[in-house]
């Protein structure tokens, strides 16, 4: 693209200003480079408040090594089992859900898994580990979750644990380890 | 368990017939810092509008279009909101309307869908369909870390941070189920970087065995680097008008069929179903199926949303039988797996015999057992996993191959040594043609999201 040179017309001197100027209070931008296109860096940090809304028990289950589902209680409808993931309101019937909490030990199987070797950022699990999807009876999905230790495979059972003390206040705060009856 | 009633199964019709008549594209790359995204647009908006043999001046053509669909994925990748308007400004189309989509990998079939409910209800009689994504403004662990957001935050975001970790598992499940190796997953990466080589568009070409992609680094197992898409920057564009203004633009226009499907975002909330049985399908074919413990349909194997939307287009469009109907198809492989798993859902095998497409060499441009033409060839364009993921370009970019193929133009945007030069490149010398035979007459694309929360599946059908 050509450039033009502008030129300034005779006579039009800005009026100097008596009030303080404006000042950059911000960070100087770096250029990462010029060619073949001008690239700068745009840093920033952020913090987002985030509600676990009607959701709220489950993660103060966990805090309590509790495993808390919900069921709808709708005897007409036709979806009588346990949700993990929780949900507040019934999917079919939009009924308000019950909360119940699993009598530990809760026993699940390994419906399938994955050993997470590269991640993204943000990862607060020590890579690799082995993530999980567990069936548990009478719950109608199959939530994910991760091994603490052992290989996980399909058909494995496993026992659900919390981590109560210094607890994450995440669904990282219970995980599944390798059960022996 | 999901229960259909009536009036949700209502087969989508047009009230007037809907085309495709062109098709744009840039060139996809990881770092694309010589243009900024709605100049990416430009280019492709150009190429559709100039080089696509239509019978009107380009910008007589653009002063047919009256509705504007644009395909964005997400706004963290861009980091401009309402960035529609200002490539929809860019490209001097204000003041007609517009309106952004975004469906996940699914919003370049969101968008076709857009414009053609456009098209068909009357709104307009030329849309312009057009996405995009800039995914080199962040580093490729932050790029995951976005693209993981698209898990849900509270209970899966966290237990992976990439996408492959949502998919691995449903690989593991697949072949534990279905008794499949990890070699077909990986022929399916090594025909789809081969494909890309073909293509002066694509990011990621290249001819590698099976024994290569086995060998490459392990993302999230059993899928290694070479099974899965990459950052991908880029944007492509079609035009879709009604019969009378596609007849006017050219004498090979295609007809549209589009519909759509969706399904739980988290895996973990798939409730186990009937299969939704396809035309050519019987419910014997499943008798046995799902006998195996904790099995259940669509379980982590198959998908649901993907299985919906073929049910309804198929009914829409009057395909009886995928495989012998459809000449080409374009699958979403952002992973080997999920095109593995797509070939179920879409019919092209029964459920549990989806390997068999691939082994059987029906999916190939040539078919390596046999030497001559594969039945139903897929990803000739390069794919997701060759050529390009731009997430709201890639619904688009798929359509677009699939008009040229049909058309009898793969040669000339992908053959013409100037394109490669365009963008930089130089045509191998080893360059081959995989333009399917003028006999064809139909081709369909996947557009996917998610782990298979959105998926349309659209159908072009030769209309001269």
């Amino acid at each position: 693209m050509a450039t033009k040179k502008i030129t300034k017309k005779k006579g039009t001197k800005p009026e100097k200003k008596k009030e303080e100027k404006v000042k950059f209070i911000g960070k100087v931008t770096k250029v990462r480079q010029f060619k073949p296109a001008m690239v700068i860096e745009w840093p920033r940090t952020l913090t987002h408040v985030h509600t676990y809304g009607m959701l709220s028990p489950f993660f103060e289950g966990l805090r309590k090594g509790e495993l808390r589902a919900t069921r709808c209680p709708n005897p007409n409808c036709p979806e009588n089992g346990l949700w993990i993931p929780p949900r507040a309101h019934c999917p079919d019937c939009h009924t308000e859900m019950v909360w119940e909490t699993l009598p530990n030990p809760v026993i699940g199987k390994i419906y399938t898994f994955t050993e997470v070797v590269y991640a993204g950022a943000g990862i607060e699990l020590s890579t690799p580990y082995w993530q999980v999807d567990v069936e548990i009876p009478g719950v109608v999905t199959i939530p994910k979750s991760y091994l603490l230790y052992g290989k996980p495979y399909i058909g494995m059972k496993v026992k659900a644990e919390f981590r109560t003390k210094n607890p994450t206040n995440t669904v990282l705060d219970y995980y599944w380890v390798p059960y022996e009856e | 368990m999901i229960r259909f009633k009536e009036g949700n199964l209502r087969i989508p019709k047009w009230n007037r017939k809907v085309f495709i008549v062109a098709g744009g594209t840039t060139a996809y790359r990881k770092y694309f810092p010589e243009y900024k995204l709605e100049e990416l647009v430009m280019i492709a908006f150009k190429n559709m509008l100039e080089d696509n043999d239509l019978k009107m001046d380009p910008l007589e053509v653009k002063g047919l279009i009256n509705f504007a669909a644009y395909g964005e994925f997400a706004d963290h990748f861009q980091d401009q909101l309402l960035c529609q308007a200002k490539v929809h400004d860019y490209l001097g189309l204000d003041p007609l309307y517009n309106v952004g989509i975004k469906t996940g990998g699914a919003t370049g079939g969101s968008a076709v869908l857009t414009a053609a409910m456009a098209i068909a209800s009357g709104y307009a009689n030329v849309a312009l369909v057009a996405g995009w994504e800039r995914m080199d403004e962040v580093d490729t662990r932050t790029g995951n870390y976005y693209i993981a957001t698209a898990a849900c935050k509270d209970f899966e975001t966290r237990l992976g941070r990439i996408y492959s970790s949502y998919y691995a598992p449903m690989a593991n499940r697949f072949a534990w189920a279905f008794n499949v190796s990890e070699v077909t997953r990986a022929k399916i990466a090594v025909k789809n970087h081969l494909y890309a080589y073909y293509s002066p568009y694509a990011q990621q070409p290249g001819k590698y065995t099976v024994e290569d992609v086995l060998n490459s680094p392990i993302s999230a197992y059993p899928l290694r680097f070479l099974e899965c898409c990459a950052m991908s920057v880029g944007a492509a564009c079609v035009l879709l008008c009604d019969e009378e203004t596609a007849f006017k633009l050219t004498d090979r226009p295609c007809e549209l069929f589009i519909c759509g499907g969706t399904h739980t975002l988290r895996v973990a909330d798939r409730r186990p179903m009937e299969v939704p049985l396809l035309p050519h399908e019987t419910p014997e074919m499943y008798k046995d199926l799902y006998g195996k413990e904790g099995a259940r349909y669509p379980g982590f194997e198959s998908f649901l949303a993907s299985r919906f939307a073929a049910w309804l287009v198929y009914r829409m469009a009057g395909i009886q039988n995928p495989i012998e109907d459809l000449d080409l198809v374009e699958l979403h492989d952002a992973f080997t797996i999920s095109d593995l798993q797509t070939y179920g859902d879409i019919g092209l095998r029964p459920y549990g015999q989806e390997a068999d497409y691939i082994e059987s060499g029906d999916a190939y441009y040539i078919n390596p057992n046999t030497g001559k033409p594969g039945k139903c060839p897929s990803n000739l364009s390069g794919g997701l996993i060759g050529t390009m993921h731009a997430v709201g370009a890639t619904g688009i970019f798929q359509a677009a191959e699939c008009l040229w193929q049909l058309q009898q133009k793969y040669d000339k945007f992908h053959g013409d040594p100037k394109i490669w030069k365009k963008w930089g490149k130089e045509k191998p010398k080893d360059w081959q043609s995989l333009q399917i035979p003028e006999t064809a007459k139909q081709a369909l694309w996947v557009s996917h999201a998610g782990v298979g929360s959105h998926v349309t599946v659209g159908i072009l059908r030769k209309a001269w």
